[in-house]
């Protein structure tokens, strides 16, 4: 199998879910670590860290949104948040926390192996990268995997690296929403833009000088984004 | 019937504005008639005893004087001479009559006085009587000298109390009818006073009947009216909090059937990756659990999403679309790239702010709609005016009766064909959801024939330009 050796970790406290998912996801090939708390899968996560994690977010005691940014504050794995709606400030809260990407229940199997194989892809795919681009004191690097800011390494997540490069290597063109939703999480038209808007944001506030009044991933009104050179 | 409304019409109780302003008028004028009454009969009586008392009082006065200067000699021309020394009252005329001669007044003739009046003079009586002399109405005096066998007669004119009369009538119609119209004025002023707080109930309860169901009375520090705020108030809160608990309760049992759904969607995605391993008849039984189970799960959606609708928590998340790439895009994930869309959108970018989430589900309706119960699509267009955008989706079905075009949009609503719409795919909740999540983008939709007249149903959904391109367009 293509992806023998990739783990995950679900975290879910309802017993029939979390059976079903790992089950789907072996059929994938994928290896499952099951996790019934927060407290739990920080654990796991500490002892042995995957290479996806699925996190739902109504969890009792620490919820999905706390381990999230625990998980964030060590790591830059790839996270899907699993919310029970699609029109709540779960999203965007979940987003902000550092969640990749989403999906709602009841979501089908396939829909899930669909959204870990594109981060997956995102995720290795670093050897097929452009060269480094430079804008001023920005530095972005794909080969190395790396964005500095005057020379300092700033430490990105990986989805938050791929929006930066696929800006970078359309400098001075706008992107709409659709196109990144589509090259950097692999969505086609209807995916949420508010999965860009969140990472533009989250983005900004780590390589903008000043991320009220953006210098380089600027917003296009009716358009969509750019990054100026 | 006609009999029924004509009865009804002529029946229709007056209005309460129209009672009171009724009740106002009438009772400044009843006021005023009473008024006006009593000050006519004592003024008249008043004005006319004060003459006639003056006039008897001159008349006594003159007849002693006469008595005095008369002698049993007193000749009849020597009479002139006397009465022009008496006194006479303004308007008083003096006749005076001796023996059997008369010396008369310049406008009367002794046959002139009243014979009732002379019988009893004759008889040896004083007398006075109001009658009409000479065609106006005078008082007559008449005083009997019977020493001399002479009587003496005043005629006092009373034209000039009937003038006065007159003139304060006149005043009197005058101030009651201005005190009628007084008492409509106030009466007017009373009513809009009066119905002024029912106005504001009512303007409450149509904004609780358009579904802001937070709206209150305010209380105006009136005892009598915070009576009715407080009663409408309590009214509107438990309608309130009655429509929550129905809307919170099909949420919550949506979200009850999340749990087991998740479970039962992915585990039949297992059992489908291995449909190989089954045989025929348990692949077609996976195949009606699967396929009934995405309707379940599409139905569960709906039932929460119509829920958040009648709690009023639907929200939109608005982003910008680009309406030429969103149809062509709903059409692709539909797998209909092959429909033809005719784009009257005038080769210029349009550009709406909608959420499109929901105009996805809008899309995916009408499309699902004119392919499964409509005899197919047959094609989409897009159109813009000045502040409106417009797509259409045409199918080749039977069409919808003019009579179900409204009804078409409400829940769980079949239409006469059989269910055409429905019917086959369970509930009939894509509908009521296109026309709230429009109707949520201050939209309209409705469904139509088609332009050309042909057969088949044209559904259109109408979305607001955002002002800033209008803006934008009309420099």
């Amino acid at each position: 199998m293509m992806h023998v050796g990739t783990r995950i970790l679900t975290v879910e406290d309802d017993e029939r879910i979390r059976t079903a998912v790992r089950l789907a996801l072996e059929d994938e090939g994928w290896e499952v670590e099951e996790t019934a708390s927060g407290e739990e899968a920080l654990t796991a996560f500490t002892r042995a860290p995957a290479d996806v994690v699925l996190i739902d977010i109504m969890l009792p005691g620490v919820d999905g949104f706390e381990v999230c940014r625990s998980i964030r504050r060590s790591s830059a794995v790839p996270i899907i948040m699993v919310t029970a709606r699609a029109d709540t400030h779960d999203v965007v809260a979940g987003l902000e926390a550092g969640a990749d990407d989403y999906l709602t229940k009841p979501f089908a199997p396939k829909e899930l192996s669909a959204r870990i194989r594109a981060l997956l892809r995102r995720y290795r795919s670093s050897e097929t990268m452009p060269a480094t681009m430079c804008f001023n004191q920005l530095e972005v690097s794909p080969e190395e995997g790396v964005v500095r800011l005057d020379g300092i390494e700033v430490h990105l997540t990986r989805t938050e690296f791929q929006l930066l490069v696929e800006l970078g290597s359309h400098a001075g063109k706008v992107l709409s929403r659709e196109d990144l939703l589509e090259r950097v999480w692999g969505y086609d038209y209807f995916g949420d833009g508010r999965l860009v808007d969140v990472h533009v944001r989250r983005l900004r506030t780590k390589i903008e000088p000043d991320p009220g009044n953006p210098r380089f991933v600027v917003t296009v009104r009716g358009m969509g984004y750019k990054l100026q050179p | 019937m006609t009999a029924d409304t004509e009865r009804e019409s002529a029946l229709r109780p007056v209005g309460l504005r129209a009672r009171i302003l009724l009740a106002f008028a009438v009772g400044g004028l009843g006021l005023s008639v009473v008024l006006a009454g009593a000050t006519m009969v004592l003024a008249r009586g008043q004005l006319l005893e004060t003459r006639e008392e003056s006039a008897a009082a001159v008349a006594v006065n003159n007849a002693v004087r006469l008595n005095n200067q008369l002698t049993p000699d007193t000749t009849f021309e020597d009479l002139p001479s006397i009465v022009d020394s008496l006194t006479s009252l303004e308007g008083s005329q003096l006749l005076v009559r001796l023996k059997t001669d008369w010396l008369l007044a310049p406008e009367f003739g002794h046959g002139d006085i009243p014979g009732v009046l002379t019988a009893r003079i004759e008889g040896g009586q004083p007398g006075q009587i109001r009658a009409i002399v000479a065609g106006r109405p005078q008082l007559v005096i008449g005083l009997p000298l019977p020493s001399f066998d002479a009587a003496y007669y005043e005629v006092v004119d009373l034209a000039g109390v009937a003038d006065t009369l007159g003139t304060i009538r006149i005043i009197l119609l005058s101030a009651g009818a201005a005190t009628t119209l007084l008492g409509a004025v106030l009466g007017w002023w009373a009513s809009l006073r009066t119905l002024r707080p029912l106005r504001r109930v009512s303007a409450a309860a149509q904004a609780i009947a358009g579904g802001r169901l937070d709206t209150r009375l305010e209380r105006q520090a009136d005892p009598d009216l915070d009576a009715l705020a407080d009663s409408f108030n309590g009214m509107a809160e438990a309608l309130e909090q009655r429509i929550r608990r129905d809307a919170r309760f099909a949420s919550e049992v949506s979200h009850e059937l999340r749990s087991p759904l998740m479970t039962l969607t992915t585990t039949v995605g297992v059992l489908e990756a291995r449909r190989e391993q089954f045989s025929e008849r348990s692949r077609t039984a996976l195949d009606l659990l699967s396929h009934d189970l995405a309707r379940f799960c599409r139905l569960v959606d709906d039932l929460l999403e119509i829920s958040r609708f009648d709690a009023g928590a639907a929200s939109l998340e608005l982003t910008e679309i680009n309406v030429a790439n969103f149809v062509h895009a709903s059409l692709h994930v539909a797998h209909l790239d092959d429909v033809s869309v005719a784009d009257g959108l005038g080769g210029r970018p349009v550009v709406i702010d909608g959420d499109k989430r929901r105009l996805a589900r809008v899309m995916a309706n009408l499309l699902g709609n004119a392919t499964h119960h409509g005899g197919g699509l047959t094609g989409v267009s897009m159109e813009r005016d000045d502040t409106v955008v417009r797509i259409s989706v045409e199918d080749h079905g039977p069409g919808v009766p003019a009579a179900e075009r409204e009804q078409i949009f409400d829940r769980f609503s079949r239409g006469s064909s059989g269910g055409r719409r429905g019917g086959g795919s369970g509930a009939g909740l894509g509908l009521s959801l296109v026309w709230e999540d429009v109707r949520l983008h201050d939209g309209r939709v409705w469904v139509e024939e088609h332009a050309d007249g042909g057969s088949g149903a044209r559904f259109v959904i109408e979305l607001p330009l955002p002002e800033d391109v209008l803006e934008l367009e009309a420099t």
